[in-house]
């Protein structure tokens, strides 16, 4: 069965485009081109997963997650753009999406990301992986917080993530099962959407500021 | 001819502006400066006749007449200074003998080519000098070890600065050599590939003409001011001339320097070979700057291959990747396996500042 997906875009283009590459493998439900457009359409048609954004003409992506997830909580989202500053990529992971993808991420992938979402487990792109790194990079443990730091093995994933590996090449080099890794970076993903260190939010400061 | 050490004031001028020219050479009051020559023309009038001197050189650089006017000058402020005149001739001797032996260069290493004038003007200078001196005794013994050690120490020092001259002379010439590879080799061979294409070609020359322009007369790798950057314009250049995507990810980031630029051409060396080699449909790059060292890797999924199978005289692994790496006082990994592709690991420890 296919998966019920709306896409969030402003880009005309970028629109057409996965609906040619896609639209046989999932079913597209619906389009918006902005926030206000967005919010009621993923209300009413409830779909799997939301294709999302990073930036919209009248907000951010986030601004589309905080408008639905009260009302739609089994909705998924998965982050999309071309290329963003760090904070703005992490604001909408925060919000609450389940990953974030290039747009020159190939059909196949897209495919395999939206499936993924769908399922519940995360998806982390390569970039994503690289700003979650530094986000909790030098990180202090906060009194006994254990969502302020990534272990060790949850570090040695994202690093493989952004040097490129597929989750199975992850598995094989590490010598874990595919579910262990998808296990980890759920747990990344997790800390990274509860972790209320100050030193995510001020290092989300620091990067506007440059 | 070449250029005038300094140039005669037109604004700023009491006499011919010499003082003036000086000091916006030097950068400092023309007042000063002023002063400086006028207390020099009571030690016996060397003020003036230094003041002609330069006055003679600013006028047109003719060098040899303010030389020897520099000579007369020096020579009339030793004697107003009290040393007698044997002592000053052999001085003004000595100093225009140097002077020869510095302008017209020569060697006294076997081979060299003598400074016979020199020589010969250093000799009558000595003369003049130490036969004046000698009665006066304690002047001859340092005289002899200061002579004895300029003969023997001169040459060695000489040699040895020649030398080290010589080994970055060839560092240098292995990093345009490595450039060249990279840019301008690289661009020929795909001009051969796409001989029938004229517009393609056209644009690989101009894209080719643009980044050796940069190199030679602009800022080397990239305007680009952070590791992050310049490995995006490297990308970019990467893929418009391979036409392979680059996934670029990071985790912080690094101004540019020396350093890190041998890094980013590097790493842009490793996505060439992966663009071309690889057969991969994508190529991933990731950055990671650590606060004692950064590293970038450079991976595809592709063909891999065998370091024993590429030929030794090929010299973008040794050469452009690995060799750079060292020169600019990193390492690289390179991990390649048959079927599952090739890992380019670069290191680079941050410098202190």
């Amino acid at each position: 069965m296919k998966r019920r997906v709306v896409l969030v875009d402003d880009h005309e283009l970028f629109r057409a485009g996965v609906r040619g590459e896609l639209g046989e493998r999932i079913e597209i439900v619906g389009e918006a081109g902005s926030v206000a457009e967005a919010v009621p359409l993923i209300r009413e048609l409830d779909p799997e997963v939301v294709l999302l954004d990073v930036h919209l003409p009248d907000g951010g992506g986030e601004g589309v997650i905080a408008g639905v997830a009260a009302e739609r909580p089994g909705v998924k989202f998965l982050a999309l753009s071309v290329s963003d500053a760090a904070e703005d990529v992490i604001s909408v992971i925060r919000a609450g999406a389940r990953g974030y993808v290039t747009k020159t991420i190939s059909s196949d992938e897209l495919e395999a990301a939206v499936e993924r979402v769908a399922e519940g487990d995360a998806v982390f792109s390569p970039r994503l992986a690289g700003f979650v790194l530094d986000a909790f990079a030098d990180g202090e443990r906060v009194g006994d917080a254990e969502l302020d730091v990534l272990t060790a093995r949850e570090r040695e994933v994202l690093q493989l993530i952004a040097r490129g590996y597929r989750y199975k090449e992850i598995a094989a080099r590490l010598h874990l099962s595919v579910k262990t890794v998808e296990a980890h970076v759920s747990s990344v993903l997790r800390k990274l959407q509860l972790s209320s260190r100050h030193e995510l939010t001020r290092w989300a400061h620091e990067r506007r500021l440059v | 001819m070449t250029a005038l050490l300094f140039e005669r004031s037109r604004e700023d001028r009491v006499l011919a502006g010499v003082c003036g020219g000086l000091a916006a050479r030097l950068g400092v009051d023309a007042t000063l400066v002023r002063l400086v020559f006028a207390l020099l023309a009571l030690a016996g009038g060397a003020g003036i006749l230094l003041y002609f001197a330069l006055w003679v050189y600013g006028g047109g650089g003719r060098t040899w007449a303010a030389a020897a006017l520099v000579a007369a000058a020096a020579a009339v402020l030793l004697s107003a200074l009290g040393l007698s005149t044997a002592t000053v001739i052999g001085a003004t001797f000595l100093v225009a003998g140097l002077a020869v032996v510095l302008v017209r260069g020569g060697s006294l290493r076997p081979g060299g080519s003598l400074p016979k004038l020199g020589i010969a003007l250093l000799l009558v200078g000595a003369v003049f000098f130490l036969g004046h001196n000698v009665t006066s005794g304690p002047f001859i013994v340092p005289g002899a070890i200061v002579g004895a050690l300029v003969l023997v120490v001169g040459p060695w020092i000489w040699q040895l600065t020649s030398e080290r001259a010589e080994r970055i002379r060839a560092q240098e010439r292995a990093e345009v050599a490595a450039r060249i590879h990279d840019s301008v080799l690289q661009t020929l061979a795909l001009v051969q590939r796409h001989a029938g294409d004229a517009r393609r070609v056209a644009a690989l020359a101009r894209r080719q003409e643009r980044e050796l322009r940069r190199w030679l007369y602009g800022s080397g790798v990239a305007e680009a001011a952070s590791l992050v950057d310049a490995l995006a314009d490297a990308a970019a250049e990467v893929e418009e001339v391979h036409g392979v995507p680059i996934e670029l990810a990071n985790a912080g980031d690094v101004p540019l320097d020396d350093g890190v630029a041998q890094l980013v051409l590097a790493a842009r060396e490793a996505m060439t070979n992966a663009a071309k080699f690889s057969g991969a449909g994508e190529i991933n790059v990731y950055a990671e700057s650590a606060p004692d060292d950064v590293a970038v890797f450079v991976r595809d999924g592709g063909a891999g291959f065998e370091r024993a199978s590429i030929a030794p005289d090929r010299r973008g692994i040794t050469e452009s990747i690995e060799g750079r790496m060292r020169r600019a006082g990193g390492t690289a990994t390179v991990v390649s396996t048959r079927g599952q592709g090739t890992e380019v690991e670069l290191r680079l420890p941050r410098s202190e500042s």
